[in-house]
């Protein structure tokens, strides 16, 4: 029916299932100003890899449902992988294109993540 | 109304519903836009040549018609480069010389952050204190509030005369009334960007001492604006930005400023945009007041009942004085959100919304709109069946998240 709003998105938006909070996890997040899009995130870290990772947020379907494919991506790589991560790599899996403006909402996850960059040093 | 519009002769099927973003300009206001440019591009108030006195003369007989047009003084009206910098320019040049520690300054909730941040930023640094008018479950201004909000110390108010959200028209010379019982020494600005190409404005009538509005909101040209300044607050104001053209005399060691409004215009002026900007205002008189306030009223009444059809959606804004600025959401979760209202009906609609926080966060945040609001706002060019396209696709987003 729309080419950006595939089935994939839809569900991932209407039911998320990464969504929650890591008690002892570590904490990143990021506003897009724009439209108000803010995404909290919380790892979960042993011997420098990711071993679970939640988000909450508010935002439109885009930034939740990139968000949460965005979690499954990054569980079980390390910090270092993660950090090397693009937009394009978000894209390829939610399998749509995005205009400049949608790349920011899809993209708002992968913006919180990369700040795990102010907590480890040598990345 | 559209064929005066040349921008649908590039898109057609261009269905815009963001005026409160930026008016269409019609062909008048870009010819003589174009006619400056291309017939005598030259220097004003300074050349003795042919052209740049042709150029002189129609930029103060711009400000003379546009003066009328809000029943101001020739003197009164300061070109900017539009709201926001009016407002800014009215902080420093008035705020910074008048507001002390102590003092009170009054918002509403409802201010676009143009005549919100100025105000919170000159009040943080002066140690005054920003107070702020709630609203009513109905999304108006919380008129009992002001009574006790003005107290002697209260040196401004600045307030929105129709919100660019909620399209709250707020009752400005009743509003002023009340201020003046309490304190009459309590100046009103008001910022008229939502209202002046959509109301009459009447500085003397609404008894404010300050008026801004911006010329791309009424069908006129980017890059210029007003600040109308009533006459006997020029000389508690002083210069905040320096400059040619704005003196008389300059020596080493001091300045001597050219009047009102000369000493707040330094540079060279937006000369092709003020020239017009008054064509604006003569488009403005063309159409008439009266079939433009029934035209819009006609639109916001048929887009209000239309929209309040549509389950699980819920209209931001009052019951009665309404605007033709519409704010909705989709108060269910699971539904688009306004990002993605907005990208389906230009992908799929050739339509125009806006959708985000509308430069009005503290608004959003004070009503729990976390993902912000859906809004549409008409213009002389709009039509019923726009409204029509616009329904057509909220149903079919909707259908896609169904």
């Amino acid at each position: 029916m729309d080419d950006l709003y595939r089935q994939i998105i839809l569900d991932r938006y209407k039911n998320p299932v990464n969504l929650g909070q890591i008690n002892d996890g570590l904490k990143v997040e990021d506003i897009n100003p724009l439209c108000g899009d803010h995404i909290k995130i919380w790892l979960k870290i042993k011997d420098q890899t990711i071993v679970d990772a939640k988000f909450q947020g508010s935002g439109c379907a885009i930034s939740i449902a990139a968000t949460d494919i965005l979690m499954d991506l990054i569980k079980g790589k390390k910090l270092k992988q993660i950090l090397s991560l693009s937009g394009s790599e978000i894209e390829d899996e939610l399998d749509i294109k995005l205009t400049s403006v949608r790349k920011r909402c899809a993209y708002i996850g992968l913006e919180a993540i990369k700040k795990i960059k102010n907590s480890f040093s040598g990345l | 109304m559209k064929s005066n519009f040349p921008i649908f002769q590039h898109h057609p099927n261009l269905v815009y519903l963001d005026t409160a973003a930026t008016a269409l300009k019609p062909q008048s206001v870009i010819l003589a836009q174009t006619d400056y440019d291309t017939k005598f591009s030259a220097n004003i108030h300074r050349g003795l040549y042919q052209i740049s006195q042709t150029a002189s003369q129609l930029y103060d007989q711009s400000r003379q018609n546009i003066a009328d047009f809000i029943g101001a003084d020739f003197s009164e009206i300061i070109f900017t480069p539009g709201t926001t910098s009016s407002i800014n320019l009215l902080a420093k040049s008035w705020g910074e010389p008048n507001i002390r520690s102590g003092d009170e300054i009054i918002v509403s909730l409802m201010e676009h952050h143009s005549n919100f941040i100025p105000w919170q930023q000159l009040a943080a640094k002066k140690n005054a204190v920003l107070k702020l008018i709630p609203l009513t479950a109905d999304f108006t201004l919380d008129l009992n509030s002001i009574t006790q909000l003005v107290t002697p110390k209260t040196k401004l108010v600045a307030l929105t005369h129709i919100s660019n959200v909620l399209g709250t028209i707020n009752p400005i010379k009743d509003i002023t009334r009340l201020i003046k019982k309490i304190n009459p020494k309590t100046l009103v600005l008001v910022d008229a960007a939502q209202s002046v190409a959509h109301l009459p404005l009447d500085v003397t009538n609404f008894n404010i001492d300050f008026l801004a509005f911006s010329g791309h909101k009424m069908y006129g040209p980017t890059g210029v604006g007003v600040l109308w300044v009533k006459q006997n607050h020029y000389p508690s104001m002083s210069p905040s930005s320096f400059g040619g053209g704005a003196v008389s005399q300059v020596f080493t060691d001091r300045t001597i400023f050219q009047p009102p409004p000369y000493c707040y215009e330094p540079g060279t002026p937006p000369i092709s945009q003020v020239i017009a900007l008054s064509q604006a205002v003569d488009f403005i008189k063309f159409v008439g007041w009266s079939k433009i306030i029934a035209h819009e009223s006609k639109l916001t009444d048929y887009a209000l009942k239309k929209l309040s059809s549509i389950k699980n959606l819920k209209i931001i804004g009052p019951q009665s004085h309404h605007s033709g600025v519409i704010s909705f959401v989709f108060n269910r979760p699971g539904l688009p959100a306004p990002h993605d209202l907005g990208d389906i009906l230009s992908r799929q609609f050739n339509l125009a919304i806006r959708t985000g926080f509308h430069c009005a966060m503290p608004l959003h945040t004070q009503l729990g709109l976390d993902t912000g609001t859906n809004r549409l706002s008409f213009g002389i060019y709009n039509t019923l069946a726009d409204i029509d396209t616009l329904i057509k696709g909220i149903n079919y987003s909707l259908k896609i998240f169904s």
